[in-house]
């Protein structure tokens, strides 16, 4: 045991948390020989103090756990281990019914100085301590030892990596305002982030799941999953595809509700003429909603944030930038229906009808097939609709 | 009855038999040396000095061959030549007469003179008109990248149309790099964390990244298309998976992306965001 936090250690210490004195990255004043005057010599890496990474987790944690509908479908699944109890807590003398785990690994809780009844997920200190071991040496070079998202390998990386402590989550398909389930975590590790640093990770489900505990329990107390007032959600559903056999006519009917009705183009570009626009919305011909009309507008976003600096989000042009979470129908509609947290990209689901988000993911597919990676296409495509012909 | 007694070698026949399937497997497969080295061998060249790094590769292969089946042969004939046999007298012999050490001589000249220098004047001139021979860096020509490796990736900058690095044109990309045809194009290499190494395969072009210190390169695409970026340095975990694509347009093309991506990065920059604003001072 001892070997292995020396052996972690030592890797943690090679991913160096110190710039050396000529790394070309820090940007230092120079004298006129261009030396740094201020820096002594470099340091070699045994002259560096040791990094105190802590890898055993001493305390257990108890975290918010799914809303009684999970639990009811858990009952459903599994009988044996979950029954509802009529009488399950007593609080004052009023009974609170609920639904009982034998295994107790969830548990429905009174909080009396908040005066709310929650159901909790009990994560061992040794389970804990597992997930912080994988975390240490798969995860930590970008989202850092302390979770903060200011690991070394992750400095200077925009999208910048996740900051655990806060409870922001982008592309885990599960509606922003929620906390994202388990299997939603899961599903996105094992997927990665197309585009950038964020790999598909091919770890087992038993070191996904530790580890997926293990983040969720680095929110701070009273924020995310260790708030009572805090839900977890889940991945969007939907019904199915209505649209299986249609896709020509639903490529039709998702540029209209781009363009129309979900007015996706006051952020993301838009990819119809002025004209075209005027007859969708039923506009005076010639009437523009904004200017640069084909490209996407910026936001800064105060829930992201790195070193105290709000981030500026570029919205995606499906003709050119990459889509984080998959571009098939089904992994659209479950981005667009689900909206991406802490963003200006909204829950489409529950404002929009299903076949009308079915529809954005078709025709959002089928502008990334035709036109992304051909760049003489996307120039002819693009000009056209910004000469107006 | 003597005509009809068969001699049956058991040995001879195996051999025969082994030998001319062997030679049927090759004729009905349709397996030429070059289907060999299409399958097998390395990707066609795509850059300038390619080619000549495949003549120098190609080279060493045949030489090295021909050694290899010079040493076997004189291995094994003596074997079957010398092999025990009934009145056949075992001799010993030191190898320390002056007509064996004139040959060892001469071999050792052969090898270690001739066939080697050969292959380090040739190897010599390569570096010096490819490798080496850096692109000027102040001519309008030379497209330069600023490459910065991390765990599990690479990022890269581009100058964009003002031709100067940390601007708010600067062309930003994360594992996919795209570069004009026929033209030079000039690296810096720098890594955030462990050593990795910048490999394009199809360019004969390999660096080691450096955390700590600026590494340069340079090559010129002849071929318009998508090519592989690999990681060539065992940098972690997931080192397998640090892999990038190289997109080489033709210039008119290439000048269109330019602009768009130029126009794209000035969207997403953000002044006040300041440890995004990576660039450095630019190394020759």
């Amino acid at each position: 045991m001892k070997r292995l936090t020396l052996l972690l250690a030592g890797a943690a210490l090679s991913l160096g948390m110190t710039l050396p004195a000529s790394d070309p990255l820090t940007v230092s004043e120079g004298d006129e020989h261009g030396h740094d005057s201020s820096a002594s010599a470099p340091e070699g890496p045994h002259d560096r103090p040791p990094l105190d990474v802590v890898l055993d987790i001493h305390t257990d944690a108890w975290l918010r756990a799914p809303s009684e509908d999970w639990f009811e479908a858990q009952a459903e699944l599994d009988p044996d281990r979950f029954s509802y109890v009529d009488d399950l807590l007593d609080i004052d003398g009023d009974t609170e019914g609920g639904y009982q785990d034998k295994l107790g690994e969830y548990e429905l809780r009174y909080d009396a100085e908040e005066d709310e009844i929650a159901y909790w997920q009990y994560i061992s200190a040794d389970r804990l301590t597992q997930g912080r071991r994988d975390y240490v040496q798969f995860c930590s070079s970008c989202h850092g030892f302390d979770g903060d998202g200011y690991g070394r390998s992750g400095q200077h990386l925009r999208p910048p990596p996740r900051n655990f402590t806060k409870p922001f989550y982008k592309f885990t398909k599960v509606p922003g305002h929620l906390l994202p389930s388990d299997e939603s975590l899961i599903l996105l590790v094992e997927r990665g982030l197309n585009g950038t640093p964020m790999l598909p990770w091919a770890l087992s489900r038993d070191q996904l799941n530790d580890i997926i505990q293990y983040l969720k329990s680095l929110s701070p107390e009273g924020v995310g999953w260790r708030d009572v007032y805090s839900e977890v959600g889940h991945i969007v559903e939907s019904d199915g595809d209505p649209w299986t056999g249609r896709e020509a006519e639903a490529i039709q009917a998702g540029q209209d509700v781009y363009h129309g009705t979900a007015k996706c183009y006051s952020c993301h570009p838009g990819y119809v003429t002025p004209e075209k626009l005027a007859e969708i919305n039923g506009l005076p011909a010639g009437s523009m909603p904004r200017e640069n009309f084909t490209y996407p507008i910026a936001k800064i976003t105060e829930n992201y944030e790195v070193q105290g600096v709000p981030m500026l989000l570029l919205p995606p042009d499906f003709t050119w930038q990459d889509v984080r979470a998959g571009t098939t129908p089904l992994e659209l509609f479950e981005t667009i229906g689900a909206g991406i947290g802490g963003t200006a990209m909204p829950q489409w689901k529950g404002s929009l009808s299903d076949k009308d988000i079915w529809a954005m993911a078709y025709y959002v597919r089928s502008l990334i097939e035709t036109y992304k990676g051909h760049p003489e296409k996307r120039a002819e495509f693009m000009s056209s609709l910004r000469t107006g012909r | 009855m003597n005509a009809l007694r068969l001699s049956f070698n058991p040995a001879k026949t195996l051999t025969r038999v082994l030998a001319s399937s062997f030679a049927l497997f090759l004729f009905s497969a349709g397996v030429s040396a070059q289907d060999v080295v299409n399958r097998w061998g390395p990707t066609p060249s795509a850059s300038s000095y390619g080619d000549d790094f495949d003549d120098l590769f190609w080279l060493i292969t045949a030489l090295v061959s021909v050694s290899f089946a010079l040493v076997v042969i004189l291995l094994v004939v003596p074997l079957i030549r010398d092999r025990a046999r009934p009145g056949k007298k075992a001799s010993y012999d030191h190898g320390t007469s002056l007509h064996d050490k004139r040959f060892t001589a001469c071999v050792s000249i052969i090898v270690f003179v001739v066939l080697d220098a050969w292959v380090l004047v040739i190897a010599m001139e390569d570096l010096q008109t490819g490798f080496w021979n850096y692109p000027n860096p102040d001519n309008a020509a030379t497209y330069k990248v600023e490459v910065l490796g991390q765990q599990w990736a690479w990022n890269f900058r581009a100058t964009g149309l003002d031709g100067e690095f940390g601007t708010p044109d600067d062309i930003l990309t994360t594992n996919t790099l795209t570069v004009p045809k026929d033209r030079p194009i000039s690296m810096n290499f720098t890594s955030k964390d462990v050593i990795h190494s910048f490999f394009l395969p199809d360019m004969r072009t390999k660096r080691d990244v450096n955390p700590g210190s600026v590494n340069i390169a340079w090559f010129e695409p002849v071929i318009a298309g998508d090519f592989d970026i690999l990681c060539a340095e065992l940098c972690g975990f997931a080192h397998y998976q640090m892999y990038g694509k190289l997109h080489v347009l033709e210039q008119d093309v290439f000048d269109t992306w330019e602009k768009e991506a130029s126009l794209m990065a000035q969207a997403a920059y953000d002044k006040n965001d300041t440890e995004a604003h990576w660039a450095w001072e630019w190394q020759e």
